[in-house]
């Protein structure tokens, strides 16, 4: 089938099914059945065997209505991780809900003393019959209080060197043991959570890989994740990307009288010039036919966009002078300078701190080594600490 | 609009990075930079066969008539070699300024023989204080019984030793108007300026009664000027990018082969991120140069503000990340032997010769303000 043709029979198909007042659970199971969920899936696991792409046709042509329920075979992490690596039994008892949206997930990876390091995980697991029992502290968990479960990673041999002794699991949060505390962040928000586990409880038969073999489980789950995000970066209004209005600092030091200050003049020039560098570096990227230029300038993207919003909210500050000392509703200016300079470090820090991406551009994209590991072959039990 | 190379723009940028990898290495460029001429005649005739000197000319005039695109892929390997070669004054900058003259005769005589290779032009519009064209020349131009006749001094002339013929800029009582003059006009003078960057020489003109030739209407010189700087920006922006590139490829080299502490110091993060941070600036001043030219060939509305970003990006680019790459080099960097100090001063050069990366800002700033 084409591209249009997939188009074509979704658009019908919304055309004919959707209904914005439908039940959310009988048009879950009606969009399963029909093989929109994750449309690049097999049809077991509510798919119809459509190419990576198609399904992302699927997904916007959903979007485009505003329906509810494709696309998990991109987003849903727990479907995804499972159907790479379960059994068939776990397949069979965790994708459908998962998909169908009946069950909720989210991630138990980071923790307070393993953040760059996430090998470095302390959270321990140990079994007791068909159970294992968790004890230590998650964070960065976003949707932790709604989540049915978490997807993992805690430390099942601490006699090997830190790579080798992690597990994988679906972990049932709703239980006592799982205590769930908001992060209060720098900007006032509460996004994220803390997940305190206290000799909680996961079944034996959510182990997803072998014991010990978690950290590679890992790894494909966030790729998922990183593409997800990619994802995201690309389409959501809301994900840190500079609005295209880029007169927006013009505007903004007209308003506050400054636009004659030729230091303003230069700043603003310096801010959309990175702005600007970005938005033609990403068109280069999705133009070329190189598949590693394009590699080379999507790696880049972050740390790129790091910069354009740290800049930015300097350059703003620049503009408002005392006013950014301000906040609250009767300084809506000053706040939201203030929100934007303390909030560009949720994309210099979330998801891998740029320290981090220059390591993995540098040693990827420019074949620089790897700083030495000497304790590689340590057991995690003897790591300083 | 797409700043995908086609397959013959690939085919091109082959072609030019072949030539110049058997004709500009290093040690070509050390032997032209201290010789009289600047460049190699030879090597000239050689990018005139290969159709280089006649790339932005039309094909009426005895050029290819191809784009700003091509343009660019040509001018950054050039840029990444440090081609000493007077390629800017004579094939970009020159045919750019007479086809915006709209001067048919001059185009006709001359534009032909700089696609032959036959022909070195270059173009005199800055005075003392600013490497931009004034608004009012301090350099004037007076009627005379069978042409004109100019007085005044212009400074950093690129590639003014030696061109075959000079196009001053000059105030006359009509306004604005760009002059022909002749290397043995009386009382011209070319002095040699003494420039840091010896890839790419300037001159001083000092002209006292000299007889000149208008080309095009005088009054239009200003804006064909305008024009013509712009045009030919999108050749400066390439170079430069082809040149942060080429630091980035040898400070990375060099990180991956020098040991230091049992090491290779590309494993310090100290130097791994110093040399990520040099890819972004390299690699954005590539997407800009070559944005920039596509949307000259486009016609785009917005690309006099994306010019302006891209002139002042690439400059502090090209500066900071040849700044660098002698950092990243350490004690080897400091030395002259080393081309990196090469590319640091055709980096401040670059930064300079069409106006300076804060007077690019103000004039995005001004743009958009206005519309």
């Amino acid at each position: 089938m084409t591209d249009d043709d997939i188009r074509t029979e979704v658009r019908q198909w919304l055309a004919q099914n959707w209904d914005p007042g439908a039940d959310r659970a009988e048009w879950a199971q009606r969009v399963f059945d029909a093989g929109w969920s994750a449309p690049s899936w097999e049809p077991e696991w509510g798919g119809r065997g459509l190419s990576d792409p198609q399904s992302r046709i699927v997904a916007a042509e959903f979007a485009a209505v505003g329906a509810r329920g494709a696309g998990a075979d991109r987003a849903d992490m727990l479907a995804c991780t499972v159907r790479d690596l379960g059994t068939d039994e776990q397949k069979e008892r965790l994708i459908p809900p998962s998909v169908r949206g009946e069950t909720r997930w989210c991630l138990l990876y980071s923790e307070p003393g393993a953040g760059s390091d996430l090998a470095g995980l302390r959270t321990r697991a140990e079994r007791d019959g068909d159970d294992w029992i968790v004890t230590g502290q998650k964070v960065w968990t976003s949707f932790a209080t709604t989540a049915d479960y978490g997807l993992l990673v805690a430390r099942t041999d601490f006699d090997v060197p830190k790579h080798q002794g992690i597990s994988f699991f679906i972990f049932p949060m709703r239980q006592a043991g799982v205590e769930v505390r908001p992060i209060h962040q720098i900007t006032g928000e509460s996004e994220f959570n803390e997940v305190f586990i206290t000799d909680a409880r996961v079944p034996h038969a959510n182990l997803v890989g072998e014991a010990g073999g978690g950290w590679s489980v890992l790894q494909l789950a966030l790729a998922h994740e990183r593409r997800l995000m990619g994802d995201l970066a690309r389409t959501s209004k809301s994900s840190g990307e500079l609005k295209p209005d880029a007169d927006s600092l013009i505007t903004m030091a007209r308003a506050a009288g400054r636009l004659a200050d030729s230091h303003i003049r230069q700043e603003i020039a310096v801010a959309e010039g990175y702005a600007a560098v970005n938005r033609w570096n990403t068109l280069r990227a999705k133009s070329t036919r190189d598949k590693a230029e394009a590699a080379t300038l999507l790696s880049l993207g972050k740390i790129a966009m790091s910069r354009i919003l740290h800049e930015t909210a300097r350059v703003q500050t620049a503009i408002v002078g005392p006013e950014a000392m301000l906040c609250g509703t009767d300084s809506p200016i000053g706040d939201a300078v203030t929100f934007r300079t303390l909030n560009a470090y949720f994309t210099s820090i979330g998801g891998g701190t740029d320290q981090i991406q220059r390591n993995i551009v540098g040693e990827r994209v420019l074949g620089l080594p790897r700083e030495p590991e000497p304790y590689r072959d340590t057991a995690f039990r003897d790591l300083p600490h | 609009m797409s700043t995908a190379l086609t397959r013959e723009q690939a085919d091109l940028r082959q072609t030019v990075a072949d030539l110049l990898a058997k004709r500009s290495p290093q040690a070509e460029v050390r032997r032209l930079m201290a010789s009289d001429d600047g460049y190699d005649p030879s090597v000239w005739s050689e990018l005139a066969a290969l159709g280089l000197l006649g790339l932005v000319i039309p094909e009426e005039f005895g050029g290819s008539g191809a784009g700003a695109a091509e343009l660019a892929v040509v001018s950054e390997q050039m840029g990444r070699a440090l081609l000493c070669a007077p390629f800017l004054s004579a094939a970009v900058l020159t045919p750019y300024l007479l086809l915006a003259l709209d001067d048919t005769a001059e185009c006709a005589e001359v534009l032909p023989q700089i696609a032959a290779g036959e022909l070195t032009t270059a173009v005199a519009f800055a005075e003392s204080g600013s490497a931009r064209p004034p608004r009012h020349p301090a350099t004037t131009a007076v009627r005379t019984t069978n042409g004109w006749s100019l007085t005044g001094e212009k400074i950093y002339v690129l590639d003014g030793v030696g061109a075959d013929r000079y196009y001053v800029h000059a105030e006359s009582d009509s306004g604005v108007g760009i002059f022909a003059v002749d290397p043995g006009a009386a009382g011209l003078e070319v002095t040699a300026l003494n420039t840091i960057d010896q890839t790419r020489r300037q001159a001083r003109l000092t002209l006292a009664d000299t007889p000149a030739r208008l080309i095009g209407t005088a009054g239009a010189g200003a804006i064909a000027l305008d024009t013509a700087l712009d045009r030919a920006a999108v050749a400066l922006l390439a170079e430069q990018a082809g040149g942060t590139m080429q630091c980035v490829q040898m400070s990375t080299d060099y990180a991956r082969t020098r040991y230091q502490f049992g090491r290779a110091i590309g494993s310090f993060q100290a130097i791994k991120h110093l040399c990520v941070d040099m890819l972004l600036e390299a690699e954005s001043a590539c997407s800009a140069a070559r944005h920039v030219a596509a949307a000259f060939d486009a016609g785009e509305p917005n690309r006099m503000t994306d010019l302006a970003l891209a002139q002042a990006y690439c400059s502090d680019a090209f500066c900071s990340v040849a700044a660098a790459t002698i950092q990243v080099h350490g004690g080897i960097g400091f030395t002259w032997e080393h081309p990196a100090h090469l590319y640091l001063r055709r980096a401040r050069t670059d930064a300079q010769i069409f106006a300076d990366p804060a007077w690019h800002r103000e004039r995005y700033v001004r743009i958009r303000e206005e519309s």
